[in-house]
């Protein structure tokens, strides 16, 4: 079986098995509304008296929330670091050691099936809020941002996988790793952009961040696509973006390898 | 049983809770970290709202934080000693383990309530009152005893509002039973707490403000130190904590009728 061959069939595998999932994906897209709620109000009272923060609108701002969100769905890891967590738990792993297959591709096949499912659902009660969200989306036209959004949301894909992956292997070396993913979580909110647009920072934290992987993942594509990045930076930041995708690969595969020393397989 | 019997047996799971944190220390230091990470993102977000704005919705940076204060500290308490409780309580419905606390001679919904402390939460809630008492001194309010009574008593309704809301949630486990992930609709919900309720406007301002009761639990409290004690809206959260307390209670007795354990 080719190599190709064998990751489409997780992929085929990850799509059945998340569209069993559809209503979790419905359900969370629909509680996301809500946020978005909170979003509007809270930026809606805070543009009061005033038509710009850090340069941008009120609409611009919402508008980078809004695709924030849908970025989340298509993107975003939800459950990959504890789905890896629990089967280096409970003895799965080992099944993947006897096989010719690679269980990063393996995973990361199945990550994006599930964001395609994720994704698209997530899309239907965006869409059924258009009508009340349409005035207030102000998207730029320049084609270059599509050209360059587009590689740094598939980047940005790998580098939320893969720090996932690295989460979900520390299962190797600690018991219960929960608590350490969502003090995570909370440092990438953060970081990624996802409670405030960076930008809205002191700058030195702005440019410091930018060093950072967690830029990448969010608020790096966002930004290209909803303006506000200009051309030179979104350019110097996919070389970035590109240098923390390998560093990430590369510290997965090192704790892919010193975990496997430290794994014992029982039973069979 | 009478009352002294279940303070003993409460007494009983916060010491064994108490116990159970001591063998794993390194856990309760993660997971303290875990929510103090998830409060300074929050106020991290205050602060850079208002690098940028004077005030939102007439309220001040500080005021501001009073509030977010407030709310905190209610989430706090509800974490400390009600989330893990409840939420292994879906989870137990969903099994069919839920048996074991109906096999318990007491009181089916204490039982499920009080069985485990969290004391990452409860440590949090001095963070979070820490928050209160900065945002208190900075604003330059001295508030008397009766004003700080007051302003305990309506958090504690604002904790048993919170509580009735979220029983209320997970008792509709026994009709959903498969519906994993209600529980973080909780959340979700509390979210507004942290905005003041004048940003409320419309569709909205009925929906949080005056049918979902997640604004009144931290405004009010909040606003009674602010502006000292309004006899209205502490009458409201009063009423507010009968109706949600009430709520959740019959949600989780009529759920209670429809379970039907698990197969083994």
């Amino acid at each position: 079986m080719s190599a190709l061959a064998k990751y489409r069939h997780a992929f085929l595998l990850g799509l059945q098995s998340n569209i069993v999932y559809r209503w979790n994906f419905a359900i969370r897209a629909l509680f996301s509304l809500f946020h978005l709620a909170f979003v509007f109000i809270l930026w809606g009272a805070a543009y009061k008296g005033q038509t710009e923060i850090g340069g941008f609108n009120l609409d611009q701002t919402l508008t980078y929330f809004v695709l924030l969100l849908v970025m989340q769905f298509f993107i975003g890891a939800f459950n990959e670091d504890y789905q890896i967590s629990e089967e280096i738990r409970n003895g799965l792993i080992n099944q993947f050691l006897l096989k010719p297959i690679n269980y990063y591709a393996y995973r990361f096949s199945i990550f994006v099936a599930a964001r395609a499912v994720s994704g698209f659902l997530a899309l239907v009660p965006i869409l059924c809020a258009l009508p009340l969200l349409k005035d207030h989306l102000v998207l730029p036209h320049d084609g270059w941002r599509i050209a360059l959004g587009l590689p740094a949301m598939a980047m940005a894909a790998m580098i939320q996988f893969t720090i996932a992956y690295c989460f979900g292997l520390l299962s190797f070396w600690f018991l219960e790793i929960q608590s350490f993913i969502i003090l995570s979580l909370a440092v990438e909110t953060v970081l990624g952009g996802q409670m405030f647009p960076l930008d809205l920072m002191p700058p030195w934290f702005f440019h410091l961040s930018q060093w950072l992987p967690y830029y990448y993942q969010m608020y790096f594509p966002t930004a290209i696509f909803t303006g506000r990045l200009d051309m030179a930076s979104a350019l110097s930041g996919l070389a970035l973006q590109a240098f923390w995708v390998v560093a990430l690969l590369a510290i997965g595969h090192l704790l892919w390898t010193r975990g496997l020393r430290r794994h014992t397989a029982v039973g069979g | 049983m009478n009352l002294l019997s279940y303070f003993r047996i409460w007494l009983a799971c916060a010491r064994y809770s108490i116990v159970r944190t001591m063998m794993f220390r390194f856990d309760f230091v993660m997971w303290s970290l875990v929510e103090f990470g998830w409060m300074a993102v929050n106020l991290l977000l205050i602060a850079v709202i208002y690098r940028h704005t004077q005030d939102i919705a007439g309220w001040t940076k500080y005021q501001m934080l009073l509030l977010v204060g407030t709310s905190m500290l209610v989430q706090r308490f509800i974490m400390g000693f009600f989330w893990s409780n409840l939420f292994e309580m879906a989870r137990n419905i969903r099994s069919g383990h839920f048996d074991f606390f109906l096999s318990q001679p007491g009181n089916p919904l204490f039982m499920v309530s009080t069985r485990k402390l969290d004391l990452d939460g409860i440590a949090n809630a001095f963070v979070a009152m820490a928050v209160v008492a900065y945002a208190v001194r900075e604003l330059g309010l001295t508030p008397s005893l009766v004003d700080l009574s007051l302003y305990a008593l309506m958090v504690f309704c604002g904790i048993l509002i919170n509580y009735g809301a979220l029983l209320m949630i997970v008792s509709l486990t026994f009709w959903l039973g498969a519906a994993q992930g209600i529980e973080g609709s909780y959340f979700t919900l509390m979210e507004f707490s942290r905005l003041p309720r004048e940003t409320f406007r419309g569709a909205a301002n009925v929906i949080f403000v005056w049918i979902l009761p997640a604004v009144i639990v931290s405004n009010t409290p909040a606003r009674a130190l602010l502006h000292g004690f309004e006899p209205v809206n502490a009458l409201w959260l009063v009423a507010a904590t009968a109706v949600w307390l009430g709520l959740g209670v019959s949600v989780f007795n009529r759920g209670l009728r429809r379970y039907a354990s698990a197969s083994s």
